[in-house]
């Protein structure tokens, strides 16, 4: 059969299937060549431009050490991981690196098969060098690690402004709800409320949520994982986060973490709920109130119970599927190789805290204006993530949960939240629905 | 009754005649059949979305979700969007569109510009409504303070009913401008005799609108209301970023709810499930609207 078009120019079927060979081979050939690079997919949530351009310093560092390999740095979300990665783990085309996750997350995958041991990564850094137990969090039931902390994060500090507190009287941070209570209730005026608490659907809310239960000295589960949700811990705190709600702008009811650390530190709110960032935003965004700021693990119910740090221990892990593995494996140990990794830190000091000793003592690390600025807040907050806790992993005595993911994206937690105090719901009922809920994730 | 035993020409042309149908028919299964029956075919499984390893339940997946209240809440948040958003594009269009079709001195600057709101991205639009709608800083409670309107400020998207009004009134900006587009044309092509003889009859401006204009635009609008309807029953983008379905499921829909159970809960399967209902509701509401219509017209 033979063609012809208007130019005259004629075609055979054997003509046509020969150009279709050749353009095949030609479309072929640059795979061919790139087959000997590899490219490197890094996926990370914590993207502030100051910690992109570390990230890149980094990654050049790596690249120029390792003709051939690329590093693609792409972003993600604390809300948006958990949908992004199940989809990514489903069509198989997965990151080759993910850091910054929390480790409850990292062990839900790996409890499903999806996640590359991390022992050797951990032995690369060096495991001597990591403070005592910073990998417990991570280690899996068979006995390996699932991945290592790439940093600690006190994410549920007191944030105050020392000015406020003066003109209203109060002389000390708050230690337990009544205090805050007091605290707040002195401080609002003004335009300017006392918390920005989250109350939205979202994971802020759950996480920040358990936090309160177990500062009421309640829990989620028991030790042996069996579910423990409808305890007098878990009522005093629905009924004091329904009281602070009064103490909330009216948007709480939406807020995540952008919308809550943006609260305390454009002044609209006189007390904060976050991690280190407070520290370089207020400094950057708001230097009027800077001098004035300072931070305490949050109160509890009373003094007879101990504070609940929330870590979410930000991790580095690779995925199973990952079709460079070992050359991922040794970038995740480059991260941590100091100029890099306090390059990183000092992105967001404060914030993301180190995890190797060596880092914190090393003079570059603290040779840093906000550190220096803020040496006890540091400090403290260094502490009280080191003896951090979260869903995955909620006391020292507590095993395990590889659930604890599930749990948070399923806003299950949130959900009962808003119900009794948004919606007005029964407590019993409202508890006794996320009970259920939680058990149906925990069976799944 | 007796067959016509084909000839060997006749054979050839109808086996052409498949052949070149073939590849649309091809394309027409890989692109819809096979989806479809994938979809039904997980809804059959409980499926682990990150593995996409299941166990087979049958229809176990249909009667939990018939049985729990979070459906039922978000198809009626899917039909209470779908209708208060709809309708609210088709006034506000179809109003916009009889004053662009007047001669106003603005005329063309004003159809382009009208568009803006149906080409700017999803993502960009819902952070500036974000920006208005904010407690602290925006601009809406400010004017409403200012005003003297209220005394503090509103929570448009953390409380109900307002976080349903906010979502249903972005969702009419956002898309009424194709109403415009396609009333517009339809406009354009009325007869002006039709107006003339109605103004000689002694008609005024309301009745010309309601006996003239109106009537001859029912085609369009019968088109637009069923794609606009089948397009704002599957809306997932511009809910999932202005309020993630909250507060609690106040504002959950059932795309949202797809999505949770897909990618949240990564049960595949049921989400799956969720997705049959959704096609099956959006099948029958096609077919229910195109019978009212037709015997209308009848």
């Amino acid at each position: 059969m033979t063609g012809m078009n208007a130019n005259g120019f004629s075609t055979t079927r054997r003509g046509a299937l020969t150009g279709l060979a050749a353009t095949a081979a030609v479309v072929a050939l640059p795979k061919r060549a790139s087959a000997q690079d590899t490219t490197l997919r890094w996926w990370s949530p914590q993207s502030a431009p100051a910690q992109v351009a570390a990230y890149k310093a980094q990654i050049a560092a790596f690249e120029a050490a390792n003709p051939g390999v690329k590093v693609l740095f792409e972003t993600t979300s604390d809300e948006g991981y958990a949908p992004q990665l199940a989809a990514a783990f489903a069509s198989g085309e997965v990151p080759d690196i993910v850091t910054h996750l929390p480790s409850f997350a990292v062990q839900t995958y790996y409890a499903n098969g999806l996640i590359e041991p991390f022992d050797s990564v951990i032995e690369a850094v060096g495991a001597d060098d990591y403070y005592p137990g910073a990998n417990d969090v991570y280690r899996a039931a068979d006995g390996h690690f699932c991945g290592t902390g790439i940093g600690n994060t006190a994410a549920n500090m007191i944030w105050m402004r020392r000015d406020l507190m003066a003109d209203s009287g109060i002389d000390a941070i708050p230690r337990t709800w009544d205090e805050l209570r007091a605290a707040v209730s002195a401080m609002q005026k003004g335009g300017v409320y006392g918390l920005p608490l989250p109350y939205g659907r979202n994971s802020m809310t759950s996480l920040i949520f358990i936090g309160f239960i177990h500062q009421a000295g309640g829990q989620i589960f028991t030790p042996d994982l069996q579910i423990d949700l409808d305890n007098e811990g878990t009522r005093n705190a629905l009924e004091f986060y329904r009281e602070m709600r009064d103490y909330s702008p009216p948007g709480a009811t939406n807020y995540s973490w952008g919308e809550s650390l943006t609260a305390f530190v454009s002044g609209a709110t006189a007390t904060g709920i976050y991690a280190g960032r407070v520290l370089v935003n207020v400094n950057t965004q708001n230097p009027p109130i800077a001098d004035h700021v300072t931070c305490d693990t949050y109160p509890t119910i009373s003094a007879e119970v101990a504070t609940w740090t929330f870590n979410d221990f930000p991790s580095v892990f690779i995925p199973a599927q990952s079709q460079n593995k070992e050359t991922a494996k040794a970038f995740a140990a480059s991260l941590f190789n100091p100029e890099g990794y306090i390059q990183q830190l000092h992105a967001a000091p404060g914030h993301v805290l180190p995890v190797l000793r060596s880092i914190n003592e090393n003079p570059l690390y603290q040779d840093n204006p906000i550190i220096q600025k803020y040496p006890n807040e540091v400090e403290l907050m260094a502490n009280a993530a080191a003896g951090g806790f979260n869903l995955g992993y909620e006391t020292t005595e507590h095993a395990s949960n590889a659930k604890a993911g599930e749990i948070i994206a399923s806003n299950v937690i949130s959900d009962m939240v808003g119900r009794v105090i948004l919606n007005g719901d029964n407590v019993d009922e409202a508890l006794s629905a996320a009970s259920a809920t939680i058990e149906e994730i925990m069976a799944s | 009754m007796t067959t016509v035993p084909q000839t060997h020409l006749e054979r050839r042309y109808a086996a052409l005649g498949l052949l070149l149908i073939a590849p649309t028919v091809l394309v027409f299964c890989v692109v819809i059949v096979y989806p479809l029956i994938s979809a039904v075919y997980l809804s059959l499984f409980s499926i682990f979305t990150p593995t996409l390893q299941g166990e087979w339940v049958g229809l176990s997946n249909y009667q939990a979700l018939l049985s729990t209240g979070e459906f039922w809440t978000s198809l009626g948040n899917n039909v209470i969007w779908t209708v208060g958003t709809l309708v609210l594009q088709i006034v506000f269009g179809v109003a916009m569109a009889l004053v662009l079709h007047e001669n106003l001195w603005f005329r063309a600057l004003a159809r382009s510009l009208i568009l803006f709101p149906y080409f700017v991205s999803t993502v960009v639009a819902v952070l500036v409504w974000k920006w208005l709608f904010n407690d602290l800083y925006g601009i809406l409670n400010h004017l409403m303070i200012v005003a003297g309107l209220i005394e503090f400020p509103l929570d448009h998207l953390g409380s109900m009913p307002n976080a349903m009004i906010s979502v249903i009134i972005v969702g009419a900006w956002k898309y009424f401008p194709f109403v415009v587009i396609a009333v517009l044309a339809r406009l354009q092509t009325i007869p002006e005799q039709l107006y003339e003889a109605a103004r000689i009859d002694g008609a005024g401006p309301f009745a010309r609108f309601w006996d003239i204009t109106l009537p001859q635009l029912r085609e369009v609008l019968v088109v637009i209301v069923l794609l606009r309807a089948i397009w704002d029953f599957k809306e997932f983008d511009l809910i999932f970023l202005l309020t993630g379905g909250g507060p609690i499921i106040g504002t959950q829909t059932l795309p949202l709810l797809v999505y949770k159970e897909a990618f949240a809960l990564n049960r595949m399967g049921m989400a799956a499930a969720y997705a049959v209902v959704m096609m099956a509701l959006m099948l029958a509401f096609m077919l229910i609207y195109i019978r009212q219509t037709r015997r209308r017209e009848s």
